[in-house]
């Protein structure tokens, strides 16, 4: 019934808002190739034929044509610089797919349009949706994007690689509850990585993204770095937690359980170090379970369990909390002339079986309640389920408009520590003054 | 042993022939020694893109081929030495003979050419690792290699069009700045292009030249003007006046000579910077990138740099054969050009 | 020599062969070259960032990333440590490039492949060639394949098969990479440049050394050597200018890494480096400013110091 209602107000917007003959509107979609996600942008085109098909039962002859701008940018951090590139000269896209943290960004170049009102006026699309999630879409109290989907974050622990090195089962089983608390800490799991690559068990410690990402923010966090100051609405770094994650991370460099140059290697060969099982670990997300399940050739979540175990990222120091991020990507609707048709089309590819079929097929957390009920998760989406009780310790990044360029900053001393170029100490000074000089009133620098 | 009266000549040019042929041998050697490691990776290149399967950079393909083709070659070089001249053509047709039927003896059945298939099927990197967009990952490689064509023509023609004239000009014709003008142009060759990447973004941008072949096709133009101009000056210094004043002193004006009987001599000059200009345009790399925005047109450079960061470690196969077929156009323009642009001066500075 | 004839044209005629010949050399190089340094420069002064607008113009907060003043240094000033780490980087890269390569190495090629029969003499260095003609993409390619840190790498393969252990030259040695890297490439443009300067010298000087009993190092560095002197310091500038600014390959090969990081990666990487380029279109432009100045000091410097004026000699003809 909603559907109809809303087709008819689309069909009536469109029939107002244009000359009555046949009539093709263009929507550009920008999204990244991305194999963790092709759904992303393709439920978006599936969602413009469904409309297509609503014009044509209607009679109307005005069309949705979709224009895909689908970049081969690294990560969502090299994507929303060049999406901000291009809406800098003037080619803003109608419909963008990107990570939640730079609406802030998008909201300062004049990019984003507000959706407040369109999601008000259309509450039968969004009312299933998890109240959690708006919070990731909000910059200054008003909601600019729509949730597209979210994700738990981890660190892959390979048990075959621990048995190898003569763990028993027990440690196996214990693993993930001595993290959870606080017991097992961030520099015993380097301890673990490094018996592992001295026992000849494994060739690599742990692997983590060679490139910037929120990865890096949930690690951050677990030394006690809060980046987010709420009152003040700014950014804001400790000195003295910014030198022991630097420091732990030259610990681990030195012990041998993280590869000196993590920072320069392709993610071809990160996702293979693991995939193949020369690495006992992996810090990233819950969607490389698919991929993970053919290299291992794994059939089910019985087997899955068997191989690897997942953890939380540990505390910094004994007694603290572990942690963990989400990091939800977020459709955004460009401020153009299209942007009514665009926040429908948003919409309609929200809804609960466009979003499972990307949610399972991908493994990434549903944004609607009602999408765990469905036979197809239910079967097919073991791994979401498993996650779920890791979510009890996640946050999300503050959606500041300059937090890209903080996470930029603070990955060049991740790059310098892990070289070896600078010292824990050197390579903090170095980020806080960068912050200061580059950031200047919108950080806060605590000590 | 008689005496003789005086040095004796056939020993002093029997000693100096072979010394001679000794610093022959150890120059040869020496730039050999340098030379391979600048040939080995191309060469391996070529042997992954027909021999790879599923996956790494082996070089087993590599070692079995050099270690056929190092002794015949080295054994062709030996004869070429000994031999008569008559002797020496059956010689190198025998080692090449021999190489290949060695080759194909022992490589034959590891090369396929199934690296190529991205020239008929544009989706190959989706087929190897999983869909990753709506729409397609990359174009058809003929798209891009259209583009590139296009990019690198056009500027060549523009650049030495332009670079002709204006060297012409300079070298003949006395005008008031003139030393002011090559001064700044020496000056403007001091900057390439890199540095002013960002303004000129900002320039192509207030033009609305974004997104367009035309921008990139003016920009290397503009910015390899310096060099190029000074390269045709030195040129055309070289040609001496006495034909321009016969044809002059015939009738002809400025112009005219300068079309008909200046510029045929100058032709070596031309090739020369043309062959420049189209390797420089072929290879572009960074105004193509930062003069557009998303994926608005792909030339060649940015075909490779994508499909090697996205399936690289996956399949080097695919890669190598990309790169065969983009590397393919320079070389045999510049082997084709190779005399031409050894005769490159810089102009001004003989007589 | 000059020719007087009588004047068939006029002045009018005049401006039109300047516009033919010179006009569209001089309106390329005015959109391309002098108005983008103009940019540049308002740009430098003004905080344009990712949305391309001239914020706060005119303003030296870029300067200020650079630099910050110190009362207890020389001139007041202390150089941030990021920009003077670039600095480094940037003299080490181009002097090491530039002297191994560029200039020394470029002239030992072009002295051994004259010394030999032309045929053996133009095959190495069409292989010298090889790297300056293949796409930078490719060269970059085959770079990051060659020094592979895994055992799939060439280099650990030949070094694994003599009985080494697997070098990571990405990782210990960066700069060394990138200095082989560039000084392939640019050891070629002096060699083509001294070896057609050598074959230009007279064969007579070269028989009347040798009827004078000079070996082949005296022939060398009394013949050879003094033809080469004005091309010689025209490539010294000339490469040592265009290193000061070149970042391709050291993007291509080594991606943004911090030990690479020169002046111009630095401003390369925080602008309009694909997948990386921050939009800090202002902070990037600051940093190309130095470049430009540093290039112009240098190269009118030079242009002193090498006597380029034999460069302009009056033209032939003074004939309109």
């Amino acid at each position: 019934m909603s559907l109809l209602r809303s087709a008819a107000a689309i069909i009536a917007l469109a029939g107002t808002a244009l000359p009555a003959f046949a009539e093709e509107i263009t929507v550009s979609l920008w999204s990244r190739a991305d194999r963790s996600g092709p759904l992303r942008a393709g439920n978006i085109v599936t969602a413009a034929e469904q409309l297509n098909r609503m014009f044509a039962a209607a009679g109307s002859e005005t069309r949705i044509a979709i224009d895909l701008i689908e970049t081969n940018a690294e990560g969502f951090d090299a994507d929303a610089l060049e999406l901000l590139k291009a809406h800098s000269v003037g080619e803003t896209p109608d419909i963008i797919v990107a990570a939640h943290e730079w609406i802030g960004a998008f909201v300062e170049a004049g990019l984003a349009a507000n959706l407040e009102a369109h999601i008000t006026e259309n509450p039968d699309m969004y009312a299933d949706m998890i109240p959690a999630l708006w919070d990731s879409v909000k910059y200054k109290g008003e909601r600019y994007g729509i949730p597209q989907d979210s994700e738990i974050r981890m660190f892959f622990v390979n048990n075959d690689i621990l048995r190898a090195m003569g763990k028993d089962e027990a440690f196996i089983a214990a693993l993930p509850g001595q993290v959870n608390a606080g017991e097992f800490t961030m520099y015993d799991w380097c301890d673990l990585a490094a018996e592992a690559v001295a026992s000849g068990a494994a060739k690599y410690g742990w692997v983590h993204r060679p490139n910037v990402g929120p990865d890096f923010q949930m690690a951050m966090a677990s030394f006690g770095i809060d980046i987010y100051n709420d009152e003040e609405a700014k950014l804001q770094i400790t000195r003295s937690g910014l030198t022991e994650y630097y420091k732990w991370l030259g610990y681990c460099v030195e012990t041998g359980a993280l590869p000196a140059d993590m920072t320069t290697w392709s993610w071809d060969s990160t996702h293979a170090a693991f995939r193949t099982g020369e690495a006992l670990g992996k810090f990233h997300g819950i969607w490389n379970v698919g991929a993970q399940m053919e290299s291992f050739g794994l059939t089910g979540a019985e087997d899955y369990f068997a191989k690897l175990t997942w953890i939380n990222a540990p505390a910094g120091a004994k007694g603290g909390q572990p942690k963990n991020l989400s990091h939800p990507i977020v459709y955004v609707v460009g401020d153009t002339p299209n942007k009514d048709i665009a926040a429908m089309l948003v919409a309609m590819a929200s809804q609960h079986v466009p979003n499972t079929r990307h949610a399972v097929g991908t493994n990434h957390t549903p944004i609607n309640y009602g999408q765990a009920a469905m036979p197809e998760f239910v079967q097919n989406g073991w791994a979401l389920i498993a996650g779920i009780p890791m979510l009890d310790y996640a946050e999300f990044m503050p959606n500041h408009a300059r937090i890209g360029q903080y996470n930029a900053i603070t990955y060049q001393g991740v790059q310098a520590v892990e070289t070896g170029e600078m010292t824990a100490e050197e390579a903090a000074e170095f980020v806080v003054e960068e912050l200061e000089v580059e950031l200047g009133d919108d950080v806060i620098i605590l000590d | 042993m008689g005496g003789e009266a005086g040095p004796n000549w056939n020993d002093l040019a029997t000693r100096a022939r072979r010394r001679r042929r000794l610093t022959m041998a150890l120059l040869t050697g020496f730039l050999t020694l340098v030379s391979v490691p600048i040939l080995l990776p191309y060469f391996w290149m070529v042997m992954i893109a027909f021999t790879a399967r599923s996956g790494s950079a082996e070089t087993w393909a590599l070692w079995r081929a050099l270690a056929i083709l190092v002794p015949l070659t080295l054994g062709y070089a030996v004869a070429y030495q000994i031999l008569a001249p008559r002797w020496r053509l059956i010689a190198g047709a025998g080692a090449l003979a021999l190489a290949g039927g060695l080759m194909a003896l022992f490589l034959g059945e590891a090369l396929h050419l199934s690296n190529f298939r991205f020239l008929a099927n544009p989706n190959v990197v989706e087929e190897i690792r999983g869909q990753a967009t709506a729409g397609g990952q990359f174009p058809w490689v003929w798209d891009a290699l259209l583009n590139s064509l296009i990019l690198a023509a056009s500027q060549t023609l523009i650049v030495v069009t332009v670079a002709t004239l204006a060297g012409y000009y300079l070298s003949r014709f006395a005008f008031r700045g003139r030393a002011g003008f090559l001064q700044g142009l020496l000056v403007l060759q001091a900057f390439p292009a890199v540095t002013l990447v960002i303004p000129i973004f900002l320039i192509a941008y207030w033009t609305g030249l974004l997104n367009t072949l035309v921008a990139p096709i003016l920009v290397i133009t503009a910015l390899e003007l310096p060099f190029f101009i000074f390269i045709m000056k030195g040129f055309f210094d070289a040609v001496p006046w006495d034909i321009e004043m016969s044809a002059l002193t015939d009738g002809a004006t400025r112009r005219q000579a300068f079309r008909i009987v200046v510029l045929p001599q100058v032709r070596s000059g031309m090739i020369a910077i043309g062959v420049f200009a189209f390797i420089k345009g072929w290879e572009e790399y960074v105004f193509v990138t930062g003069l557009r925005t998303g994926n608005s047109y792909w030339v060649m450079s940015t075909y490779l740099y994508y499909i090697k960061e996205d399936v690289m470690g996956v399949d080097y196969g695919l890669v190598a054969a990309v790169s065969l077929i983009y590397v393919l156009p320079s070389l045999c323009l510049y082997l084709f050009a190779q005399k031409y642009l050894t005769q490159m001066t810089l102009g001004g500075v003989k007589g | 020599m000059h020719n007087p004839r009588p004047r068939r044209r006029n002045v009018r005629s005049a401006h039109a062969d300047t516009a033919l010949f010179l006009g569209p050399a001089i309106v390329l190089l005015a959109i391309f070259f002098l108005a983008p340094i103009v940019v540049n420069f308002v740009t430098a002064f003004s905080n344009m960032e990712q949305t391309v607008r001239f914020e706060d113009f005119p303003t030296t907060r870029q300067f200020d990333k650079l630099w910050k003043p110190n009362d207890a240094a020389l001139l007041g000033f202390e150089l941030r440590s990021g920009f003077s780490r670039a600095l480094w980087l940037s003299l080490i890269y181009v002097v090491f490039t530039l002297g191994i390569f560029n200039v020394t190495f470029a002239l030992i090629l072009a002295l051994t492949t004259t010394a030999l029969p032309d045929r053996t003499g133009a095959f190495f260095r069409a292989v010298w060639l090889l790297p300056r003609m293949s796409p930078s993409v490719v060269y970059a390619l085959l770079w990051l394949w060659v020094v592979d840190s895994s055992d799939r790498g060439l280099l650990n393969q030949i070094l694994g098969a003599a009985g080494f252990d697997p070098v990571n030259l990405r990782l210990d040695h960066p700069m060394a990479v990138i200095v082989v890297a560039n000084g392939l490439i640019g050891a070629s443009l002096g060699m083509i440049i001294f070896t057609s300067a050598i074959r230009s010298i007279p064969v007579h000087l070269f028989h009347a050394a040798r009827a004078d009993g000079a070996g082949p190092l005296a022939i060398t560095r009394h013949v050879v050597l003094p033809a080469l002197r004005w091309p010689l310091s025209y490539i010294t500038i000339y490469q040592a200018l265009a290193l000061l600014v070149s970042f391709e390959y050291i993007f291509l090969i080594m991606g943004p890494a911090r030990s690479t990081m020169t002046m111009a990666m630095l401003s390369y990487t925080k602008s309009l480096a694909p997948s990386i380029g921050g939009g800090q279109y202002a902070y990037g432009a600051a940093i190309s400013m130095i470049l430009i100045v540093i290039g112009i000091v240098v190269a009118l410097l030079m242009w002193r110091l090498a006597n380029m004026k034999s460069l302009l000699q009056a033209p032939r003809i003074e004939v309109r």
